[in-house]
């Protein structure tokens, strides 16, 4: 079956029941995208599929051919994405499993909120979770993030 | 982070390269050194840190990269001695080489020790090199070597104008001896250490390329998921796999000492063959456990124990007290739940053996596989990755013994995945306490004080351990030694130093005080979790402080003091939290405020917590913290060292907890093991206290007082003494047993 990701066209073979993260990490060899604990709990396999974030976990992969996959190692390009240099500029990451997954729901939240309040960031953010404890610095690397690219859109 | 060159070297396999990289890494003979400068170049000056031909710096750093920044604080502190940029750095992680043994006679994390053990190791291992490099450009430049000076990774003689690169030097530096007492900086002196505020894998780990255990690729490599029975030790009795051996990629169904593995060429094979496995299991050895009933019986433990400090006449003075305060003090089992599954790579040839695997302790993996597959542990050659996640799970080896049997088994490279259900149910949980503490005040002071703590140990939980780090002793004899180490604790005539560190040692000057222990079994096996004993008897004891403050009518800060040495660190910390976090401030309606400190891993932390109650959710709204850690190395990790600490201690303090029924773990994921998410984590300020003195632990040390400080904000606000975890659930129960 024929999957679209990162702007590449591909074709796997595996069943249309197979997880999207295992068809990610296994057959196309993206392996930014993390298993956290394969019942959408957690949020470490977040990747946009038409620009929304969804969890990989537990989408099958049958049900998103053709359709424009995005994952971590898609958002650069090459620079780093806005998000990702506010990640970067904020020190977010610790162990860094869970942050592909953060940025990725962070980026489509920009998307729907150019200018999110702390209450929009709880809202979206508490989808992922951080068992390093990083949240009070995606915090602030999303503010951060916003303002550049409210800046850059102008 | 880049593959240095022992990760170089390496890559060829477990074979003739160990020996030679093993001289060459311990910077041993000079003859050593020249030939592999002839060869390459480079100066492999000790067994951190080589000169790269290109003038970079190859640094081994033989601790695991948790999350907690060690592989920015090593860099550091080479970038410091060396000169160069932090950048021009490029670290890696120290494979499971004998030299890297460096803690307790283990290559291992944990402790909250690493950047305290390297501030003098590093730094010395980089000023060994920057001398010889010195010494080289001086022979050189026939100029005596005080003349020279080092910047941007060149050696200069301003008065010549001469310059040189390290890489153009290192060369002729291998022909140098180690010099015996290389020249530290003073503190005055640093321009990276205190100053350096990146991440060095910041980058890698936004960007998705960053490489932990589960990313690893090999050829040949299959992959095995991992049934695991319902209670712990269960074993197969029936297996029907006929249908899930039928499946495509699936290369075998069979049973082995962890449980069920399934092994197929891709892991979703597998987990899709996993499902129509069929299992009958014995019961295992933790069957009849029921974690409600343990409670009971440690609640109504009586037994004396063993003391484990003994000062004045805790008793007599008690008796003599004029106002006596006793509380009992609970908390349950709880799960690391690091976010990386726990996973384990390994490819076995014959006896021998290589590893790559996210882990705290590599002499250990080397030791569970060597176990595994029959051989010697120094045969099996560990490659340690960045770890998502570890809080002290993966200072355990059970899960490379696993994989390891299971590469044996199938004859073929295996990496072998957990669930995420398997590693919350197959742990080494942090253990259940019970502590019941008796005060005695008179004149409004503190004057007798009496805790008995009652717990499961963890050095009795740790025969596996204990096995592994005793090496070159017959295994008769091993037995003995671990046999009669475990007797001497378990009938406490060698106490337990887990089970009541923070109570023991505690810094308050009580005149008359008495703490002893009481050792619970049980077949749950239970290890170190951030803090470890801390991570319980700050609760208690700084509970009980709080307690005794309001009894005595005082104020839980001056109470506090007044038990604390003037001009100490203790009270230096207090003092700065009790005006950084406002303790005098005016409170909105609603609201609640308490503080709690603990000393722990050398290093000294006090928090106050601000609580609201929503409803019947008890929220956690601000938490400003003090800590004295020495020397911070990098301000912005140890803030969020500290952040982390308390979001992780208050994930378990509000809300987790590990029940157990009839032996079955019940709790198996994320939503019933709840870690606290974005819409609950507080406002959190971390202030550093300036120090001289050498760093001292950071990971751990911000945990242990946010439980107590959330307690007591709680009875600030309500009157309501909660005094067992998890606090939400205690709070719920309010009125009945709790």
């Amino acid at each position: 079956m024929k999957l679209v990701v990162n702007g590449r066209s591909l074709e796997v073979a595996v069943p249309g029941d197979t997880p999207l993260l295992w068809v990610l990490r296994e057959e196309i060899g993206l392996t930014g995208t993390k298993y956290g604990c394969g019942r959408a709990l957690c949020g470490a396999c977040t990747v946009h599929v038409d620009g929304a974030p969804r969890r990989s976990c537990v989408t099958a992969v049958g049900d998103i051919v053709d359709r424009p996959i995005t994952t971590i190692e898609g958002l650069a390009a090459p620079a780093l994405h806005p998000v990702q240099q506010a990640w970067v500029d904020e020190n977010v990451p610790q162990c860094g499993y869970c942050q592909s997954g953060q940025i990725m729901t962070a980026v489509a939240l920009l998307r729907a909120k150019p200018a999110p309040t702390d209450a929009d960031i709880d809202d979206a953010m508490s989808a992922n979770l951080c068992r390093c404890g990083t949240y009070p610095r995606i915090r602030l690397a999303i503010h951060r993030a916003a303002k550049v690219l409210r800046e850059g859109s102008r | 982070m880049s593959a240095g060159p022992s990760r170089r070297a390496f890559l060829a396999g477990v074979g003739s390269t160990l020996a030679l990289a093993v001289t060459v890494g311990c910077g041993g003979a000079t003859e050593t050194r020249i030939e592999h400068a002839a060869a390459t170049g480079e100066l492999a000056a000790n067994m951190y840190i080589t000169v790269l031909a290109d003038g970079r710096i190859g640094l081994a750093v033989n601790k695991a990269e948790l999350g907690q920044g060690v592989t920015t604080g090593f860099a550091t502190l080479a970038a410091e001695e060396l000169a160069v940029p932090i950048d021009r750095v490029d670290v890696h992680l120290a494979d499971s080489l004998a030299e890297y043994r460096t803690s307790f006679g283990m290559h291992q994390t944990g402790g909250s020790t690493s950047i305290a053990e390297a501030f003098g190791a590093i730094r010395r291992a980089a000023a060994t090199a920057r001398e010889m490099l010195v010494g080289a450009a001086a022979d050189l430049w026939h100029v005596p070597a005080r003349e020279c000076t080092v910047a941007d990774g060149r050696v200069h003689h301003l008065a010549s104008r001469r310059e040189l690169g390290y890489g153009e030097l290192a060369r002729s530096a291998a022909h140098r001896s180690i010099p015996d007492h290389p020249y530290l900086k003073p503190r005055s002196e640093f321009t990276a250490i205190g100053k350096t505020d990146l991440r060095i894998d910041a980058r890698a780990k936004v960007d998705g390329s960053a490489r932990f255990g589960i990313d690893v690729a090999i050829p040949g490599l299959v992959h095995a998921y991992v049934i695991h029975g319902p209670q712990l030790g269960a074993r197969a009795r029936e297996l029907h796999a006929n249908a899930a051996r039928s499946r495509p990629g699936v290369i075998d169904v069979f049973a082995f000492a962890g449980g069920v593995a399934v092994v197929a060429d891709k892991y979703w094979q597998a987990l899709a063959a996993a499902k129509v496995v069929e299992v009958e299991w014995t019961r295992g050895d933790t069957a009849g456990l029921d974690t409600e009933a343990l409670r009971i019986a440690m609640r109504a433990d009586r037994s004396d124990g063993a003391t484990t400090r003994d000062d004045g006449h805790a008793e007599r003075a008690l008796a003599d007290a004029a106002v006596k305060v006793a509380a009992t003090y609970e908390a349950p089992y709880l799960a690391h739940a690091a976010l990386e599954p726990l996973n384990c790579t390994v490819r076995v040839d014959g006896a021998r053996a290589e590893v790559w695997i996210s882990t705290q302790a590599p002499t250990l993996v080397q030791a569970f596989v060597a176990d595994a597959i029959g051989g010697d542990r120094d045969d099996v050659l560990v490659h340690t990755l960045p770890s998502g996640g570890g809080f002290g799970r993966r200072g355990v080896a059970d899960y490379a013994y696993e994989a390891a049997a299971i590469a044996k088994h199938v004859g073929r490279p295996v990496k072998m995945i957990w669930s995420r259900e398997s590693d919350m149910t197959h742990g080494f949980y942090r253990p259940p306490f019970a502590t019941t503490m008796q005060g005695g005040l008179a004149g409004g002071k503190l004057t007798a004080l009496v805790a008995h703590g009652v717990s499961q140990s963890i050095i009795l939980s740790s025969g596996g351990v204990l096995e592994a780090v005793l090496p070159g002793i017959p295994h008769a004899l091993k037995q003995v030694v671990i046999d009669s180490l475990i007797a001497m604790v378990g009938t406490n005539s060698v106490p337990d130093v887990f089970a009541t560190e923070g109570i023991t040692d505690t810094p308050y000057a009580v005149p008359n005080l008495r703490v002893g222990y009481t050792p619970v079994r049980t077949q749950l096996p239970v290890g170190s979790w951030r803090s470890v004993g801390h991570s319980f008897n700050a609760f208690a004891i700084e509970s009980f402080i709080d307690e005794l403050a309001h009894a005595a009518g005082a104020d839980p800060i001056a109470f506090r003091r007044a038990l604390l040495e003037p001009g100490s660190r203790q009270a230096r910390v207090l003092d700065a939290v009790a005006e950084l976090g406002g303790w005098s401030a005016p409170l909105p309606p609603g609201r609640g405020r308490g503080v709690a400190r603990h000393h722990s891993f050398d290093t000294e932390a006090a928090e106050i917590a601000e609580v609201e109650l929503v409803g019947q959710r008890i929220k956690v709204r601000k938490v400003t913290c003090v800590i004295d850690c020495g020397i911070a190395i990098n301000p912005s990790i140890v803030r969020a060292q500290v952040e982390g600490a308390i979001i992780f201690g208050l994930s378990a303090a509000l809300d987790q907890e590990i029940a157990v029924k009839d032996g079955v773990v019940q709790q198996t994921n994320y939503d019933s093991f709840p870690p606290l998410r974005m819409f609950e984590a507080p406002e959190i300020a971390v202030h550093i206290l300036d120090s001289d003195r050498p760093p001292t632990g950071v990971g751990e040390p911000g945990l242990p007082p946010i439980a107590p400080a959330v307690a007591n904000a709680l009875f600030a606000l309500t009157r309501v003494r909660l005094r067992r975890m998890p606090l939400q659930r205690a709070w719920n129960e309010r009125g009945g047993a709790a």
